[in-house]
């Protein structure tokens, strides 16, 4: 029995039997940047990944998530900075730790669902009776089973997301990195993978990184959330402390007949009391404030003060996107 | 075993692929029953060549006679009448018509040769007469010879093989024709019937053995076998870059795999397309009219000399693969590559000599070192020469040599530059 745990700090065991430096951490991204000519798509990007956790990353279309996430699993090579593996470095990581299920669909159109995953599961050295029954669990769990021989190109799109999810975990990896998983999924399916996601997390024990631009995505299924724009890390946490951070505030949103007219409106409504924030998202105007029902009425006072028709208004509690567009001043590229 | 994985995967892919399949299978069938059609007959030994004949020869008056003669008129007919020796099948087809219908005709090589008679032929051909006669007996003294010269003209595109071949007979022909006159008269005068004048030199012609019916097409069957094999580095070259567009590969590279089983699990179904093409096309030659001189084991020999041809195709797949940016791109590179490939391994027609050297006692030429052209050269000696393994050994063995080259040059790039981590 080795003799660990005696000096605990910062993600980090210090084992005095062997001398190691023990991590509970999956992977550690430092300093990692990506360039390309004069594009900065990954900025020294600074990440820990516990392991057994669902690490979502959160920004808009071309903020640098599958750059970041390619790097982080050795498809990538990047210009500067490391990834260490489990306490190895990327490149020397034995293959088969990680299991990717990109944005695209990557699949073999003309080879059907269980040719797909047998193949893959080969491609890992997975002896042939336990690829078997791990090809009809799979089929199984995510609800694929009846198609199981019919060729890719026949299967609808949600069907193919979820394939594309399988071929990903066939060989049991200990990461699981998912790019935009929803993207282009019916709420049916969404379910089925949501759920899967969190059962990989709570019932094997395994550690998925998760891409994705959709708040509620995010919100529900992540331990912690990166929030990264341009390149950069925003801010790093658990969503509930994200939401914390940026107050108890109510959001009011509004949408005007003419939107031309929301500056003049903003450059009011900024000089209210208790107001945090008053920004143009899309064309709507987000106020945030403590309150903001109370606040309610002396905004309309204004609106009316300036001949402004509203269409559209809604005041809702505080949510991830919110603390998305405090933090970059506008809305999710989605 | 991970390659054969890869190799069922693609097998089953080319075979699901129908498109593929038919561009493969269908698109060198299609161009073979095209040359089939066009060079079938040409070449062969008893084909009747096409002339047009212009006849402007006004005619002429015996002397001593005073018959009417037209010896233009003469000339076409025995041109008509002219066949192959040993055989029934005539010398020429013959259109008479005018000098500008003529023309029409050469230009557009509906005809192999024009042949135009001078208005003063019949004029000449009696002078030859009158003055063969004078020369042979001297009581027939007080005619004169109208010593009139006239020339006939051939006339034909010299660049132009049927007329080179159609030029060929008819200066034979024609020197045969005035001979003919000549003794013809000579043996009226002496009253022996038709005894020909005695030959000191005999001239033959003599086909190689077995190629006697030969046409152009023979010639050009297994170029077209060849051509089929090279054109599958294009469909290699668009089936591996699909595979990198896909992602698919990148699915590949994370996991156990490597580039060995990625690569010689390619080969396999890719060597048995290239296999079957030779075997295919060879049946569609064949019912073309190909005079293919194998048996079962020439066809054993020319599958597996196609299948090493098919290695070397998909080697340079992977070189196309290796730097083109998608799939359409791929199959244009590939195009722009095989086609002047398959002109220079002489696939549709011979090509100039270009020695630079000798090796193992035989000639060695700038298209050897294409692997292509030694796949070529066995086989044509294969199937339409019928020979045995011992006589194309070098040239399959240059193959092998050529296209092992080929392929660790495509495995290193393909390797480089798409199975590892990207830059």
């Amino acid at each position: 029995m080795e003799l660990m745990v005696l000096a605990k700090s910062n993600l980090k065991y210090f084992n005095f039997y062997t001398g190691d430096v023990v991590m509970n951490y999956m992977i550690e991204a430092q300093d990692l940047t990506k360039s390309y000519n004069t594009l900065m798509a990954v900025d020294g990007l600074n990440i820990t990944i516990k392991k057994g956790e669902v690490f979502g990353f959160l920004g808009p279309n071309g903020a640098g998530k599958t750059t970041s996430i390619k790097m982080m699993v050795g498809l990538l090579k990047p210009t500067s900075g490391r990834v260490i593996i489990d306490g190895t470095d990327v490149d020397s990581v034995q293959k088969g730790i990680i299991g990717i299920c990109p944005q695209e669909l990557v699949l073999w159109e003309n080879l059907t669902c269980r040719e797909n995953l047998d193949l893959m599961g080969d491609m890992y050295e997975i002896p042939k009776d336990i690829r078997n029954l791990r090809v009809q669990k799979l089929l199984d769990d995510l609800f694929l089973a009846d198609k199981a021989n019919t060729l890719v190109s026949k299967l609808s799109g949600g069907m193919k997301r979820r394939l594309n999810l399988a071929l990903a975990v066939i060989h049991e990896p200990e990461v699981v990195v998912l790019d935009e998983p929803s993207e282009g999924l019916d709420p049916q399916s969404r379910r089925v993978l949501w759920s899967y996601i969190r059962s990989m997390r709570d019932e094997e024990g395994k550690t998925v990184i998760l891409t994705t631009h959709l708040m509620e995505e995010a919100d529900k299924l992540s331990d912690r959330i990166a929030i990264i724009d341009h390149g950069k890390l925003l801010r790093l946490d658990t969503p509930e402390n994200l939401k914390r951070e940026i107050g108890e505030g109510d959001v009011v949103d509004m949408k005007l007949t003419d939107p031309s007219r929301n500056q003049v409106l903003i450059n009011r409504l900024i000089n209210l009391e208790d107001v945090l924030s008053v920004v143009e998202v899309d064309g709507r105007i987000k106020l945030r404030a403590l309150n903001a029902v109370g606040k309610l009425q002396k905004a309309m006072a204004m609106v009316e003060e300036l001949g402004i028709r509203v269409e559209d208004l809604s005041v809702h509690q505080n949510t991830l996107e919110d603390v998305f567009i405090e933090l970059t001043g506008t809305g999710l590229r989605a | 075993m991970k390659f054969t994985s890869i190799a069922i995967k693609d097998f089953k892919e080319i075979i699901r692929d129908r498109r593929g399949l038919f561009f493969i299978i269908l698109f060198p069938i299609f161009f073979m029953l095209i040359f089939g059609f066009a060079f079938g007959g040409m070449g062969e030994a008893n084909t009747p060549h096409n002339l047009v004949v212009v006849n402007y020869d006004q005619g002429a008056t015996m002397p001593f006679t005073g018959e009417k003669v037209n010896y233009g008129d003469n000339l076409t007919n025995v041109l008509k009448d002219s066949t192959y020796e040993n055989s029934d099948i005539k010398l020429f087809n013959i259109t008479t018509t005018s000098e500008s219908s003529a023309e029409n005709l050469l230009v557009n090589r509906e005809v192999d040769a024009e042949l135009i008679i001078p208005e003063n032929f019949s004029n000449s051909m009696v002078a030859l007469i009158t003055s063969t006669v004078q020369s042979g007996t001297s009581t027939l003294t007080g005619v004169s010879a109208d010593n009139a010269t006239s020339s006939v003209i051939i006339r034909g595109d010299t660049g132009y093989i049927g007329f080179g071949v159609s030029q060929g007979i008819l200066v034979g022909l024609l020197g045969q024709y005035q001979e003919g006159v000549v003794t013809g008269v000579k043996n009226q005068i002496a009253g022996t019937p038709g005894a020909e004048p005695t030959k000191f030199i005999e001239t033959n012609v003599e086909a190689v053995s077995g190629t006697e019916n030969f046409t152009q097409f023979d010639f050009l069957a297994p170029g077209m076998m060849v051509f089929a094999i090279l054109f599958l580095s294009t469909t290699v070259a668009a089936v591996l870059t699909r595979e990198v567009e896909s992602g698919t590969l990148e699915r590949l590279k994370i996991s156990k795999m490597r580039s060995f089983d990625f690569l010689f699990g390619g080969l396999i179904p890719w060597s048995l397309v290239a296999g079957a093409q030779v075997v295919i096309l060879l049946g569609v030659a064949i019912l073309l009219g190909l005079h293919w001189q194998g048996s079962v084991y020439s066809i054993f020999l020319a599958v597996i000399v196609g299948v090493i041809g098919g290695v070397a195709s998909i080697a340079l797949g992977m070189i196309i693969a290796s730097f083109a940016k998608s799939s359409t791109q791929a199959a244009n590179i590939g195009t722009l590559i095989t086609v002047p490939t398959s002109f220079l391994i002489g696939a549709f027609f011979q090509l100039p000599q270009v020695v630079i050297g000798n090796l193992m006692g035989q000639t060695f030429q700038v298209y050897d070192l294409l692997p292509w052209t030694h796949t070529l050269n066995a086989l044509r000696s294969i199937l339409i020469f019928g020979e045995s393994w011992n006589s194309v050994s070098f040239q399959v063995g240059m193959s092998i040599l050529l296209t092992v080259v080929l392929f660790i040059v495509g495995v290193f790039l393909f390797s480089r530059t798409r199975l590892r981590a990207e830059n």
